[in-house]
């Protein structure tokens, strides 16, 4: 487990400060350095349940994607189109005008080099960022951010101070997914505003005072390590008041778990906790049956979960720029119908990225074809982008992740080959 | 084990305790070991637990956690004897259990008596669209009426919106070039809660997920519509003073949406009087009056606590949630989930978790919930006999409008061989899902939405061999399914994965490959007897290895229940229970996947997890949760008298009895020791107790100050303020020992 502090507010002025809120001050040189560089922030969200990739990012000019779904498909006329080629589902309609601005791209048959269709094992190889190997501990955004602290290191070795927060690795959430998991502390809450021991009141409570002396002396390590940080964090939340930065004017989150988090996100972010990554996720998208084509299932997830990002986007304003967003999914679906009107699991995928710096308006990626020669094992979209590609070009150009051997050990990644949309 | 229940048996753990420092239990071991059960066949290891350690250590990892007064009870009674017991749970004293499940008179119904007496919104879909018909007792009459005013005003909304929605898009297209400033009004129009979505077409498949169940409290009352009228508040008051058979009988006259605002409009603790007084089944009845769905949901989650908290049958409760979690079958897959879930745990899952895992395995296989959950109801033969017939009528008549196709499905297949036997490395390739997945074809349940049962179709199951992991299966209709259940469950692959999932569970997070090995063995050699392998598990010595000892952390579920279990809690209400773990990440019947929750500490252990746990033993030691009250012993000093009584009310207010006029407080640091014996078996570290006791410290330091003597000891105190200052530091001690690392672990 998390077994590295960070010297600097651990020893040094919290030490002083005690159990006492952190002074303002220093909260605030922590997050103004945190936020300092633009673009330096990034939003991971996983589609949990394997999203249905060819009903997402429609191929419409496909012949063969309407004779293999014939009764889901969503037709030509009613996508809505990206380059005469692709086009989004209607229930994306959010996400037009952000394609249209130039800030939200595309990777269509992207996806793992690893064939399992299991969701678990899936899941945990795109997490880890290591797929087929199960032994890997930590997941590919903490690494990030470890690869992001060596960069530091080098570029500021005289000072040697680090300068991150508890919220530098944040997730949505009751438990820290495994895509954060690993030597960078990072933190799971599901709901800023309970996000407190024992009480609101402006002052810590008596019992969060004496969970905090007991946590802190524990002797036994993960409870200690982790009681720590916690309590950083609720102090730190305490002193920033993240439930004052209201959604703004017309932008109006779905109510739902997803719509939720992003709202909270937008909240943590704009209060400058020094957050550079963050996480969430979504469910829902293991459409085995009656998926629905313009309508129904896989629409409804899809509305909810376009309207909560371009929420997201707008509620983030001009702090838009300095945040990049990059949507993932453990496989794609069965390029057919399956016999109970959904799909089954398939291969390759479409992820989204969205932000300032974000080349937009495109969509990237080989396409490998829908012709039955084409598919994979002869019923799925095949992979023609290496996930790894995308998301590492994600953490060079967000969060400075540069060691990509760090990030993805036995990728072999090379900026030179990065798809160049960030 | 009825008879070391309660506060006597906690008194008997006080004497034997509370004279002396509570001193860890490795220390005391010595000193009192337990010579009339030493078993022989164990001999003395070094790295072994010893004495009173192993009863706790089986206690901590074999129930839902001790209560006060078990540590003696296994004691006197021989803990190899316990353990014999606890596989034997027939055997055991269920009549307060039994007692206490009372209160949940539908979850003895079946499934078709459950969706006709408390109908989901699929049956109340089904007489409002006249395909069924509307029931005749006049009980049942008005709970279908207020259902179905429901669903006409979700209706009636719905066509509203959709009518707004094109209006909006119709502008929108005409707005054209400016999409930025067309594009916000046409998406929240367009937008539809999931919950209302669920609540208007039932078919909601997987899309709401865990906190789902909040969802559904925000539309339990219709907040669909503006209230017609205001309720009066006299008319409230009126309602809520009289008896309650009347009461209950004066709101089945309400009509909608008269009762829904009536609902909507009561506040705090008008909410809890509405049913104040009423047996289970009027309590039930207007439960249904508003929400029949909520009444099995709650009901269901509600008798699970009450059985992880008080029943005896430790074990076949701690199975039966392993056993939960390896075959999951989510709440809220659709409308009738929830229903088929009550038999599914009753009549599956809890009498088979100490039986043959064959046996279970084909009780799931057979079982609705999962042949839903896993999509195999709607499979069917790609060439069978109904897929057959289907292709003829569409080569005939093409230009008709197919019916919604129909064919292979390979969920329960993969989930099968992956999740339930085998385990993702077992062996088994893409074609063997397939292959499993047409043995499995014809599996089905008999009309669903009426809460029918298994079903085996053999028109809609494949014709000819299969062939599955090199094995052939000849055609046999619903017998292949049966031969091939029993092909999985003998695997050494299944034995290897189940083993393995059985160690982490109840031994360690990384558990020794030796050990898993002779599990897997035991359970080759016993046909897959569960109880076998669990004695193997208990006379292994990987399993009493001191580096073991609290060495797991408690899922939510374990923290949850180990809580109220060792303060002794008295529960009139789950409700507040069943949040805390959805506010945990673990809501009951809520994993979405079908994997289930994870038995590892990772998964629980974060920054940001622990605020939860620390709030919750602070609400729960504090009496703050809604209808669970905790029950420490008092002290003993001025409560002797009272305890003779029996349980008493849910109170540490010890009112002094006519002889005793005043009374020593007593010290911060004697009533830590009695609550840390009480609710922390074990004990806490030095460095726990000593951060406790400064905090109280402080308290009674600012306290004296504002002359309110909370723990000045010795000093002779008003009875009532002696009361209440003690409480108050009661349930600060209590909280914080709940809260401690220490009880974060089992």
């Amino acid at each position: 487990m998390q077994t590295n502090r960070r010297f600097f507010l651990r020893n040094g002025a919290l030490a002083i400060a005690g159990t006492a809120a952190i002074p303002s001050f220093l909260v605030r040189s922590v997050m103004a350095e945190a936020a300092a560089a633009p673009g330096r922030r990034l939003v991971v969200i996983f589609q949990r349940g394997a999203a249905d990739g060819l009903n997402v990012v429609v191929p419409y000019r496909e012949k063969n994607y309407y004779a293999m779904r014939p009764d889901i498909a969503v037709p030509a006329n009613q996508v809505l189109d990206l380059d005469g080629f692709f086009g989004l589902h209607p229930s994306l309609a959010p996400f037009k005008p952000l394609y249209d601005q130039g800030h939200l791209a595309v990777v269509h048959a992207a996806g793992s080099p690893d064939m399992s269709r299991s969701h678990f094992d899936a899941q945990d190889y795109m997490e880890s960022g290591t797929p087929g190997v199960k032994s890997t501990e930590d997941g590919w955004l903490n690494r990030a951010l470890q690869a992001e602290d060596m960069n530091q290191a080098t570029r500021h070795r005289q000072e040697n101070v680090q300068t991150h927060t508890a919220f530098r690795a944040l997730a949505l959430g009751a438990q820290v997914p495994r895509t954060l998991v690993g030597k960078v502390p990072a933190i799971a809450l599901s709901n800023l505003n309970s996000f407190s021991v024992g009480g609101h009141g402006p002052a810590p409570s008596p019992a969060a005072n004496a969970f905090e002396a007991m946590y802190g002396d524990s002797g036994d390590s993960i409870l200690h390590a982790t009681g720590d940080e916690t309590f950083e964090a609720v102090k730190m939340l305490r002193t920033a008041n993240p439930a004052q930065y209201k959604p703004g004017p017309g932008v109006d989150y779905p109510t739902s778990d997803f719509g939720n988090n992003m709202k909270q996100i937008a909240q943590l972010l704009k209060a400058n906790l020094g957050v550079e990554a963050a996480f969430t996720d979504v469910s829902g998208w293991d459409t085995h049956q009656n998926q629905g084509g313009v309508n129904g299932q896989l629409a409804d997830r899809l509305r909810d979960f376009s309207s909560s990002i371009a929420a997201f986007w707008r509620d983030l304003g001009d702090d838009a720029e300095s945040v990049t967003l990059v949507t993932m999914s453990e496989f794609g679906r069965t390029a057919r119908q399956n016999g109970t009107g959904g799909t089954d699991h398939g291969h390759a995928n479409a992820m989204f990225v969205l932000g300032g710096n974000v080349k937009g308006g495109k969509v990237y990626g080989r396409w490998p074809g829908l012709a039955n020669e084409q598919l994979n094992e002869g019923r799925d979209l095949a992979v023609t982008t290496d996930f790894r590609q995308v998301l590492g070009e994600a953490v060079a150009k967000t969060i400075g992740a540069n060691n990509l051997d760090l990030v993805f050990p036995g990728a072999r990644l090379r900026q030179d080959r990065f798809l160049r949309l960030i | 084990m009825e008879r070391f229940k309660g506060p006597i048996a906690a008194l008997m753990g006080l004497s034997l305790l509370s004279p002396s420092a509570p001193v860890s239990a490795a220390q005391a071991a010595p000193s009192s070991p337990t010579p009339q059960h030493a078993p022989a066949r164990r001999p003395y290891q070094s790295g072994q637990l010893q004495g009173d350690e192993r009863i706790l250590h089986a206690l901590n990892r074999f129930t839902f956690g001790p209560r006060p007064g078990d540590l003696e009870a296994v004691k006197a009674m021989g803990l190899d004897k316990w353990f014999e017991q606890q596989l034997h749970p027939a055997t055991l004293d269920h009549a307060d259990l039994d007692a206490r499940l009372a209160q949940f008179p539908a979850m003895q119904w079946d499934t078709q008596d459950l969706l006709f007496r408390l109908p989901s919104y699929g049956m109340i879909r089904q007489v409002a669209d006249g395909k069924a018909p509307m029931p005749e007792n006049r009980a049942l009459h008005v709970i279908y009426e207020n259902e179905l005013a429901r669903v006409e005003l979700n209706r009636q909304k719905k066509a509203q919106e959709k009518q707004e929605q094109a209006a909006v898009a119709a502008n929108g297209s005409m707005a054209g070039a400016d999409l930025r400033a067309a594009s916000p009004p046409a998406m929240t129009a367009g937008m539809i809660n999931p919950a209302m979505d669920e609540n208007s077409d039932g078919k909601m498949s997987q899309e709401t997920q865990q906190p789902a169940q909040s969802n559904q409290m925000s539309m339990m009352t219709a907040d669909t519509k503006p209230d017609p009228a205001p309720i009066d508040p006299a008319l409230i008051a009126e309602i809520l003073a009289l008896a309650p058979q009347p009461r209950a009988v004066r709101l089945a006259a309400m009509q909608q949406p008269e009762f829904d605002s009536f609902r909507k409009a009561l506040k705090g603790p008008q909410r809890g009087a509405l049913t104040a007084g009423m047996n289970p089944a009027q309590k039930e009845f207007v439960g249904a009056l508003e929400n029949p769905q909520h009444v099995v949901v709650d009901e269901l989650a509600s008798q699970r606590l009450v059985r992880d908290m008080y029943s005896n049958a430790q074990l076949q409760e701690v199975m039966t949630d392993f056993w939960m979690n390896h075959f999951n079958v989510f709440l809220h897959k659709n409308d009738e989930t929830p229903y088929y879930l009550v038999s599914y745990e009753r009549d599956v899952i809890r009498p088979l978790a100490l039986g043959k895992f064959e046996d279970l395995l084909e009780a799931t296989a057979h079982s609705p919930a999962m042949l839903l959950y896993l999509d195999n109801s709607s499979s069917m033969g790609p060439d069978s006999p109904a897929a057959e017939r289907n292709k003829e009528r569409d080569a005939r008549n093409f230009s008709a409008k197919k019916k919604a196709p129909e064919g292979l499905n390979e969920n329960y297949a993969r989930e099968l061989m992956e999740l339930h036997t085998l385990g993702v490395n077992g062996g088994y390739t893409q074609a063997d899902v397939t292959q499993v997945a047409r043995v499995f074809t014809g599996w089905t349940v008999d009309r669903p939405q009426r809460g029918g049962g298994f079903k085996f179709d053999e028109n809609r199951h494949e014709p000819g061999t299969k062939k599955i992991l090199g094995k052939k299966i000849k055609e046999h209709g619903e017998l292949e399914g049966r031969e091939l259940l029993h092909m999985l469950a003998s695997r050494p692959a299944t034995a290897q994965f189940l083993s393995r999932k059985l160690a982490i569970r109840f031994v360690g997070d990384d558990p020794p490959r030796s050990l898993v090995d002779r599990l897997a063995k035991s359970y080759l050699a016993s046909g897959g007897d569960i109880s076998v392998v669990l004695k193997t598990l208990f006379h292994s010595p990987e399993f009493w290895a001191t580096d073991v000892y609290r060495a797991k952390v408690k899922t939510p579920i374990e923290y949850v229940v180990s809580a109220a279990r060792a303060s002794n809690a008295s529960a009139d209400n789950l409700q507040q229970l069943v949040n805390a773990l959805r506010d945990m990440g673990m809501p009951l019947y809520g994993s979405v996947p079908p994997t289930g929750y994870s038995w590892q500490s990772s998964t629980w252990v974060s920054t940001g997890a622990l605020v939860n746990r620390m709030n919750f033993a602070l609400t729960l030691a504090a009496n703050k949760l809604p209808g669970i009250a905790v029950n420490w012993t008092p002290p003993p000093a001025s409560t002797t008298a009272q305890l003779s009584d029996g349980p008493g009310p849910a109170s540490v207010v010890h009112n002094p009895l006519p002889g005793v006029a005043t009374q020593v407080v007593p010290s911060p640091a004697a009533e830590e020791q009695r609550l840390e014996s009480l609710l922390v078996a074990g004990g806490v570290s030095d460095s726990t107790r000593s951060a406790v006791l400064q905090q109280l410290d402080s308290q009674s330091a600012q306290n004296s100050s504002q002359s309110n003597p909370v723990a000045v000891a010795g000093r002779p105190l008003n009875p009532a303020q002696a009361a209440a200052a003690l409480e108050k530091q009661d349930q600060l001690l209590a909280g914080l020992l709940l809260g401690s690392p220490e009880f974060q672990r089992r």
